[in-house]
């Protein structure tokens, strides 16, 4: 045995690495257990150089000294890009806020949010393998880092933390094939799944009849309890009738590849799942976002088939001819005048606020009702919250909110309420003062966002 | 049959290797060739085919004949690779793959003259292929995970990666033979 | 120093060594092929280790199990259900629904999932046992958004990982019971439907048609579902799918319903009770069905709730039945023209033929009242049909006897299933003495005669069949089984070879009885010769007599036929008003009905599209001889 074991050393040394490599990644499949120390041993040797080199890349080549130089500087500088940064995603969040909600909570909830909450980090390596899209930044657990938080930059989202070590931090871009985000529409509120595991991004499970136009942009909806709500995430760049399922491709709007400096949302609420007990799940999680505006009504809609669009034309006929249909001595109808006006989809007459934009002002509270409805069920009692002056912007075009049929319907239903609710990460502070927030505030005349602009308007800051 | 083969000549080849590949050096190169794989794209775009840990692997193995060397190192070079993949990704996949590969370069090693470009251009190319092949098999096989295999694409990153290596030997064995490594 | 020197002195040994082997270089290779040959069987083995230590999740632990190949229903969506202008009447909208995969089901999960999803625990866990060996089950269908947003954050290891999210199509059926019972529903077959031959290839699970042109065309509306392999890595990431075997959706069905007819006809009886059936009489093509009550077939799709169910099917009006087929009336008066022409082809009466009426004659010791006490006088064979004089077609139906008269009328179709291509259509009743014979082992009394003369008595028919009877007298004696598939080739049934006056002299009495100030003249329409019948079928005649409180159940259910135009006719419309109390209640259904039809024809003849050709007689008719009756004169200037 021996001197077959010395014949063969070669061999038997290259059996037993392979060997104990195999029973290693056995039992790492098995147990579904992350090798931390040997990750946290090898990003952290390569962190230092990963550095070296990112910052060779910052700098032109031969000018090493001056970064040591200039590193206050720098150091400045980034920081002022990182303040910079948490204002113009503040600025987009608070421009979502005044779209959805009323300016005064808005506004409070704003100030509610602290500087904190985000901590500002660099790219410092690809880590991608394959079709596998990760990226390591420059912030670990030190910096409060926590897996499963989410990363953005002001322009749009990046991606979540993966793996978390002291000095770096490993995220998984959206763009990996395994990454789905929860997203909606910033006109039509459809809620869609950000999918980009064909390569490119596309928005998965928007049914065929939802309005989802060219341009239109699309935001994190809090669904996936990994993004807060309301971050932006890519604008429409086709919209298409697909099989079963709307096609929709989505440009990102945070170039996750591309990116160097993002924002790691830090938030409390934002942990892992727990492994063991299902039953305490929802408290480890985002709280799920409150309904929204318009979301009823697409539910209300009836789907339509041809029949229905038949059957509606000549119901409306009838009434147009005044023709009780098989009603003894009705008179004869005739069915060749053409109608006034062309029947409308029932679709489109049930859901006008999601769809026209053009609407005027206060025109149409129906969508609203069946929104306060909602609110009053979820429980959601705030009393002067409507009195905060809706202050519309001639700019406002969104007929989403803020004409005043809608102040006053949101005064009989004290609904509109919890914008924080909106925006999970609030959540946690921003019911403990409701009242005293929502009465105290006055008027915000701040200009209102044009639709879609909010994502966009970040440079103007 | 016992004195055939590898054993025998090994001792003088490994004198002379420690001789001058110290092992500091060795392992700086270890270094940077990972940190180039995964930092490099950040450097210079569209790089992200350069498989620098493979090519020194395979310049270890040819150049170092013995095999259980080649091995341990390909298995280093591997894990170290593991180490930093996406955290999703179990350690090992990289490990098992260089193990063999630098096992694989290391025996073909006697047969050719590794000091011909020809020949390190063909090999090289040949073991990217393998590589990457070995490397697909091994997720599909053992962690079940179908990723898209492009044999075109694959051939043209062996062609690149080949391409990449004529210099990069020459380099290597220069600082080889000046003592340096 | 160079590696070259080291390949020298090892070539040196290798020299060296020469002389001691025979061949130490073959033996070299051989050694290399061995060690790689090993190195082979090794990973050859090692592989086999893997699949079974680790990816085997029957013997070993869950987490090996994650890494796992799923296999996931891929559901074909079903044909779509279209007109005859190929507007879409039945369609698919693509769903989420939600499986379990029945090796991961653990008990303790089985309440949250439950009462996350408002499923019901006690149908779940029945369910589950009650699909047997089936893999996956589905448990909810057309899932809501939050659902989902549920579903996926849950399907993780650490929670639910028996929950599968898979796409599957919704059957969209139109709106408040829009053509439900020509269109049928779907639902999961059941147990006994799982025992019949039909459905030998059909499993625990499925989804079939459970009535009206769903059932009729299953095979062709079903598609094949495929199948998708699904890779779950150990971190619960559904990746890459693997080759799978494609879905192959169902065929669309063309029917030959006509839309504009079908959402007049709705329309026209929009809280009424009843049926209308509209066919072409030339082909038998069905333009439209409806019958109501009626329900709405989307609370059918999947897999209705049993409080649902129950509550439909335990409706006393009955909304699951097709009345338009299912329905079996006596059809009153609108027997009358069957008779005539029964009269007149047997010789038994002929155009001189008189009958006084004095509101009411006596048979066979019974007396035998007219519909109008006074009476209508002296009454010929057109003024019978017009004024649906009783008495007139009680001396007919004297002279001819049940047998005759069963003759005709099953000739007519009368006690026959039309064949429509529709599940459960019911026969009716034509009474004969054969007939009575056999189900009562009596002989017939000839006074049982009179009421079969005016289409009360034994004799019964549904809308379908009264339609088809009367539109085959229409366009001279020709029955064509009524369908609803386009692409079916007109049959004909039967044929009358009537003659060509007597057959004028019936349809002239139907002319009069909507153009003469007959019991039809609300059908008038103007530019169209309309041709009808109306009728009046007692309900609980006796209780009326007897002074019951008279509610509208005991109300009598009325029927009116239709044809247009006189000379060729085009489209039959039956009608039939249950309860409507007086029999030209039904009129302006039918009126309705038949404007629509003209109007679409007048909108398309203007518009010169060439698609007036199918709405038009198929060529083979065109081609055919014309009707002995289309000789009769034709008033000038009218559309035809």
């Amino acid at each position: 045995m021996e001197a077959l074991l010395s014949r063969y050393r070669n061999l038997t040394v290259l059996l037993v690495v392979l060997v104990a490599q195999l029973l290693y990644l056995a039992y790492q499949v098995k147990t579904n257990r992350d090798e931390r120390l040997i990750r946290v041993w090898a990003v952290s040797a390569v962190t230092p150089m990963a550095g070296m080199v990112e910052a060779m890349r910052h700098n032109t080549i031969g000018f090493m000294e001056d970064y040591f130089i200039l590193l206050d500087v720098r150091e400045q500088n980034r920081k002022l890009k990182a303040d910079n940064d948490q204002l113009r995603m503040e600025n987009v969040y608070y421009r979502n806020q005044l779209a959805t909600a009323e300016h005064a909570q808005a506004l409070t909830l704003f100030q509610k949010q602290t500087p904190s909450k985000t901590v500002a980090a660099r790219v410092i390596g690809n880590s991608t393998v394959g079709t596998a899209k990760a990226v390591f930044v420059d912030r670990g657990s030190t910096s409060g880092i926590e897996k499963g938080m989410a990363v953005v930059t002001p322009e749009g989202i990046v991606g979540k933390v993966v793996a978390v070590y002291p000095l770096v931090s490993q995220v998984l871009l959206v763009t990996d094939p395994t990454f789905k985000v929860g997203i909606e529409s910033q006109k039509g509120h459809v809620h869609g799944v950000l999918d980009c595991s064909s390569g490119k991004c596309i928005v998965d499970q928007v049914q065929n009849e939802e309005k989802v136009a060219v341009g239109e942009w699309f935001f994190t909806s809090g669904e996936d309890r990994v993004f807060p709500k309301g971050f932006p995430v890519g604008m429409v760049a086709s919209s298409q009738t697909g099989q079963g399922m709307r096609d929709i491709k989505l440009n990102l709007s945070g170039a996750p590849g591309g990116v160097e400096d993002v924002l790691v949302v830090l938030q409390g609420v934002h942990q892992p799942i727990p492994a063991s007990a299902p039953e305490d799940l929802s408290a480890s999680e985002l709280p799920a976002p409150p309904p929204e505006k318009g979301g009823e009504a697409t539910e209300t809609a009836k789907p339509q088939t041809e029949a229905d669009k038949v059957l509606a034309k000549y119901a409306e006929l009838g009434k147009q001819e005044e023709h009780v249909y098989g009603a003894v001595g009705s008179s004869i109808p005739n069915f060749n005048l053409k109608p006034e006006t062309p029947a409308k989809p029932a679709a489109d007459i049930a859901v006008p606020a999601k769809t026209d934009s053009a609407q005027p002002a206060g025109s149409e509270p129906k969508p609203l009702s069946s929104d306060t409805t909602k609110a009053n069920n979820a429980g959601l009692a705030v009393q002067s919250a409507a009195k905060a002056p809706a202050q519309n912007s001639p700019a406002q075009n969104s007929p989403t909110q803020n004409n005043p049929a809608q102040s006053n319907s949101t005064q009989n239903h004290p609904a509109q309420v919890n914008s924080a609710q909106d925006h999970p990460v609030q959540n946690n502070r921003a019911q403990v003062s409701e009242a005293g927030v929502l009465g105290g505030r006055p008027s915000v005349k701040a200009a209102a966002p044009a639709v879609s602009a909010a994502a966009t308007a970040e440079n103007e800051v | 049959m016992s004195e055939t083969g590898d054993q025998i000549l090994e001792r003088p080849l490994r004198e002379s290797w420690f001789s001058r590949f110290q092992v500091v050096a060795l392992a700086a190169l270890t270094l940077v060739s990972i940190i180039g794989k995964f930092y490099l794209p950040r450097l210079i775009p569209h790089t992200e085919w350069l498989e620098l840990p493979l090519l020194l692997t395979v310049y270890f193995g040819l150049m170092r004949r013995s095999q259980i060397a080649s091995l341990l190192f390909g298995a280093f070079v591997g894990l170290a690779e593991d180490s930093l993949s996406p955290a999703n990704l179990p350690i090992g996949m990289y490990g098992i793959t260089k193990t063999l590969v630098g096992y694989f370069a290391a025996s073909v090693s006697v047969r050719f003259n590794v000091e011909n470009s020809a020949i390190r251009l063909v090999l090289c190319f040949f073991f990217f292929v393998f590589h990457a092949f070995f490397y697909w098999v091994m997720r599909r096989a053992l962690l079940g995970q179908v990723i898209p295999f492009d044999p075109q694409e694959t051939f043209v990153h062996g062609a690149l990666n080949a391409a990449v290596a004529l210099p990069l030997f020459a380099i290597l064995d220069r600082m080889r033979l000046s003592g340096s490594l | 120093m160079a590696l070259v020197d080291s390949v020298h002195r090892r070539e040196e040994q290798v020299s060296a060594e020469r002389p001691v082997r025979d061949d130490p270089k073959r033996a070299a290779n051989k050694i290399a092929l061995f060690q790689y040959l090993t190195v082979a069987v090794f990973i050859f083995l090692i592989s086999g280790f893997w699949k079974l230590q680790v990816q085997n999740p029957d013997l070993y632990s869950e987490a090996a199990e994650r890494n796992r190949i799923k296999s996931v229903p891929i559901l074909a969506p079903r044909g779509r259900i279209l007109d005859r202008d190929g507007r879409v009447i039945v369609d698919n909208k693509a769903s989420y629904s939600l499986l379990l995969n029945r090796e991961q089901i653990k008990p303790e999960h089985l309440p949250p999932i439950a009462a996350e999803l408002g499923l019901d625990l006690d149908e779940l866990s029945k369910k589950i046992r009650r699909m047997g060996s089936a893999p996956q089950i589905i448990i909810k269908d057309q899932l809501s958004r939050d659902d989902i947003a549920w579903i996926e954050a849950h399907q993780d290891d650490s929670a639910y990982p028996e929950m599968q999210l898979i796409r599957a199509w919704r059957r969209q059926y139109p709106q408040d019971g829009f053509a439900t019972h020509v269109i049928g529903y779907v639902g999961e077959i059941s147990e006994s439907e799982l025992n019949l031959p039909q459905y030998l290839d059909y499993q625990q699970g499925d989804i079939i048609g459970k009535d009206g042109l769903e059932r009729q065309y299953d095979d062709q509306l079903r598609g094949v579902d495929g199948q998708q392999r699904v890779l779950v890595d150990s971190w619960g990431h559904e990746r890459q799918m693997e080759a799978s075997k494609q879905a192959v959706p169902g065929k669309d069905l063309h029917t030959t319903l006509d839309l504009d007819l079908q959402a007049v006809a709705e329309l026209a009886m929009q809280d009424k009770r009843g049926a209308v059936v509209a066919l072409d009489p030339r082909n038998g093509e069905i333009l439209a069905m409806v019958s109501r009550p009626t329900f709405d077939a989307n609370k059918f799709t999947g897999r209705i709730s049993r409080t649902d169910w129950t509550e439909i099917a335990q409706d006393p009006h009955k909304p699951l039945l097709n009345r338009a087929i299912q329905a079996q009336l006596a059809p009153g008066s609108t027997f009358k023209p069957i008779m005539a022409i029964a009269g007149l082809e047997t010789g038994v009466i002929d155009d001189e033929t008189h009958f006084h009426c004095s509101g009411g004659a006596s048979f066979y010791g019974h007396y035998f009242a007219c519909h109008i006490k006074r009476g209508h006088g002296d009454v010929n064979l057109h003024l019978g049909i017009v004024q649906s004089c009783d008495v007139f077609f009680y001396n007919v139906g004297n002279r001819l006897g049940i047998d005759r008269i069963a003759q005709y009328a099953e000739l007519a179709g009368i006690g026959h299933k039309t064949g429509v291509d529709l599940p459960n259509e019911t026969q009716g009743t034509m009474p004969s003495s054969k007939w009575k014979m056999r189900m009562f082992r009596q002989k017939w009394y000839a006074g049982e005669t009179i009421s079969v003369a005016i289409g009360q008595g034994a004799v019964t028919v549904s809308p379908l069949q009264l339609a088809a009877a009367e539109g085959g007298l229409g366009v001279g004696g020709e029955w064509y089984q009524p369908h609803l598939l386009r692409s079916a080739a007109p049959k004909l049934l039967r044929e009358g070879h009537f003659n060509p006056d007597n057959l004028s002299q019936v349809i002239s009495g139907m002319y009069g009885v909507v153009n003469e100030g007959g019991t039809g003249r609300a059908g008038v329409l103007p530019g169209i010769k309309v041709c009808g019948k109306t009728g009046t079928a007692q309900v609980a005649a006796t209780e009326k007599t007897k002074g019951a409180k008279l509610n509208s159940a005991l109300a009598n259910n009325v029927w009116f036929v239709g044809f247009a135009p006189m000379d060729h006719p085009e489209i039959v419309v039956a009608a039939l008003y249950e309860n409507g109390e007086e029999s030209f209640h039904a009129v302006p259904i039918v009126r309705d009905v038949l404007k629509a039809y003209f109007d679409k024809k007048a909108r398309r003849e203007k518009k010169g599209e060439t698609e007036t050709a199918s709405l038009l007689a198929p060529l083979r008719l065109l081609a055919s001889p014309v009707p002995a009756h289309m000789n009769l004169p034709i008033p000038e200037g009218l559309p035809q």
